[in-house]
């Protein structure tokens, strides 16, 4: 029995940063919106460790989940915000979206991708994404290249004054609790079978096969998972917060790596490390945004390199090491 | 009527075509001998190009006379980025190659606008043309295209003719093997990246004749993405098969706009971007060798 409560010992250190975030967000002046990114980028790193860190497939195409889930929201605010008895239930019906259409996209890709390796997988996700923005641009779906924008709707379905506070305040909260639930998610699978089996294919998928795990369901089960907590990420932090969707911004590329980058400097395949490559990324990244305003990206390039050449592990992967088997090591992971 | 336009189109697009060949040869040289995927292609197109510019503009050379140039910086580039980088991640998972090579990309965008600046800038050179009768040609692009085959016919001799290319193709079969046989295989690794990022850098420079918009540091991302399709549909990893790919994407390129815009509601721009990427997936399932592959 103890056992299995130890087995959740290190979500006590994930639970207890997003408290503190939450704390100083909601006490310090000023500190909600650096809170809110930060949160952001924690829960983002959160749901792709799940995948990319436990498989070691490089998903390039991550952020046309979140997209997806974007989209999501802003299909189900613009068209349903006329039914009066819904209310906020709204909202709940656009998560559910959400989820169900990020859901549905990473079954199609998977069934696609998931059959390819290494580079040809990384090369046909960034065509997926690419591919699904152009199609909605192209073919004029959901507003094509002029987006949807749904504030007047969202304002009119719950009320000027929930509208707001929803985008301002519970739109963060939600990143929140989905980063709570992707983490709980994440260590449900490390601890269990799903966890080895990924292990295995990992180091060596070939073997892996041989030794008789079904690596395609458990690389499936991974993809979909992650894929559906970052559709519920882009519909609470872009949709809900943003209350509009533009394709070329909610398909940008540059937010996949950012959340390869937030991986990788925590650690990939950890539980701790994506909140904590998630708070390193956000926080350096608004300081130099306030210091060098524009350049950010000139002093972030060489980092990433050495970072990638000299702690491949990340953060928390050299932590674990060197604490495995200490009284403290039980609460990392 | 449209039947004339369409073999106007085409013609154009044949053009395009030898350019995006080229561009894509350093990508696929990169990937078969050292199986890294250089996600930071596009930005090194984009030195290129600043390099006809600067050029141009300052001593008011012709940009074929930059090709030479172009050539230098490039292999200076290739190695400054192998032995600081790249060499150390040639073994390592493919998450640590991509990332750094998107990091390498980022940072010569940043230093060019850091230079530049972040606006768009053109140059003039040549503006006679050639009449074809479906369609109207500057001879900028006619040199370009000449220019392209010629490198494309370069690399095919340097490959098949020479010693050094020979240990390149042998590091390419089995690297193991080529290291037991002499190949210095370190030095194959660091002078075919080398030479992959000039031939890109030369591209950037062939493809500044093309682009009526002109050039920003951040021109490159849209090349990576159509290189990919082009290195894909050659084979990955095949230079020459790169070359070919890269003259039928530009044909079916040209082609698909043509059509899609003859359908009303749709727009053909990103139509013809999303037909390519269909094809890139069709082709990464059904042939991943590419079209002209024998395996």
């Amino acid at each position: 029995m103890s056992d299995r409560i130890a087995k959740y010992y290190p979500l006590i250190p994930v639970y207890s940063v997003y408290l503190a975030l939450f704390l100083i967000g909601k006490n310090v002046p000023g500190m909600w919106q650096l809170i809110a990114m930060l949160a952001f980028y924690s829960a983002i790193g959160q749901a792709f460790n799940i995948f990319l860190g436990m498989t070691g497939y490089v998903d390039f195409g991550y952020v046309a989940f979140m997209g997806v889930g974007t989209y999501g929201m802003a299909l189900s605010i613009s068209h349903l915000y006329h039914v009066e008895w819904l209310g906020v239930w709204v909202v709940l019906i656009g998560f559910l979206l959400a989820a169900v259409m990020s859901t549905i996209l990473s079954i199609l890709v998977g069934a696609v991708a998931l059959r390819l390796r290494g580079a040809y997988f990384a090369i046909a996700t960034i065509g997926v994404n690419e591919g699904f923005r152009y199609l909605i641009e192209g073919a004029r779906i959901w507003g094509g290249s002029e987006g949807i924008i749904f504030y007047g709707q969202l304002a009119q379905a719950v009320g000027r004054k929930t509208a707001s506070i929803l985008s301002t305040f519970w739109a963060d909260i939600f990143v929140f609790v989905i980063a709570g639930v992707a983490a709980f998610i994440t260590l449900f699978y490390m601890k269990g079978k799903i966890g080895y089996a990924l292990t295995a294919l990992r180091e060596d998928e070939d073997a892996a096969k041989v030794m008789g795990i079904h690596v395609t369901k458990y690389k499936i089960i991974a993809f979909i998972t992650s894929a559906s907590l970052a559709g519920l990420i882009g519909a609470s932090a872009w949709g809900l917060k943003v209350t509009n969707v533009f394709p070329p911004e909610v398909f940008e590329i540059h937010y996949t790596i950012e959340c390869i980058i937030i991986v990788l400097l925590g650690g990939a395949g950890t539980l701790l490390g994506p909140v904590v490559g998630g708070l390193i990324y956000g926080l350096s990244k608004y300081w130099l945004t306030v210091i060098i305003p524009g350049f950010q990206l000139l002093i972030f390039a060489p980092i990433i390199l050495i970072v990638i050449i000299a702690f491949p592990e990340g953060v928390i992967g050299v932590l674990a090491r060197r604490y495995r088997g200490t009284p403290l090591g039980k609460f990392i992971a | 009527m449209i039947g004339e336009q369409l073999a106007g189109n085409l013609i154009q697009g044949l053009f395009l075509g030898g350019i995006y060949g080229v561009a894509t040869m350093g990508l696929s040289l990169i990937f078969g001998v050292l199986n890294i995927v250089n996600v930071g292609h596009g930005a090194f197109m984009m030195v290129g190009a600043f390099i006809a510019l600067l050029m141009f503009n300052t001593f008011g050379l012709n940009p074929i006379y930059a090709i030479p140039v172009a050539f230098v910086v490039g292999i200076a580039l290739g190695y400054l980025f192998y032995y600081t980088s790249i060499r150390k991640l040639i073994k390592a998972p493919e998450l640590a190659s991509l990332l750094a090579t998107f990091a390498i990309g980022i940072l010569l965008e940043e230093l060019v606008k850091l230079i530049f600046g972040s606006e768009f800038r053109g140059y003039h050179w040549i503006v006679e043309r050639v009449d074809l009768g479906v369609t109207v040609l500057p001879m900028s692009k006619v040199y370009a295209l000449t220019g392209s085959i010629l490198v494309a016919i370069l690399l095919y001799v340097w490959f098949k003719k020479t010693r050094a290319g020979m240990a390149v193709r042998s590091v390419v079969e089995d690297d193991v093997g080529a290291g037991v046989c002499g190949v210095n295989v370190g030095w194959v690794y660091g002078m075919s990246f080398a030479l992959g990022i000039s031939l890109t850098v030369v591209s950037g420079i062939l493809l500044t004749m093309f682009i009526p918009v002109g050039i920003n540091p951040y021109m490159g991302g849209t090349y990576t993405l159509k290189a990919f399709v082009v290195a894909v549909l050659g084979g990955l990893g095949s230079p020459y098969g790169a070359f070919f790919g890269g003259l039928i994407f530009g044909l079916l390129e040209n082609g698909c706009y043509t059509l899609f815009a003859m359908i009303p509601g749709l727009e053909p721009f990103a139509m013809t971007r999303f037909f390519s990427f269909v094809m890139l997936l069709v082709i990464l399932l059904i042939k991943p060798t590419g079209l002209m592959g024998t395996k």
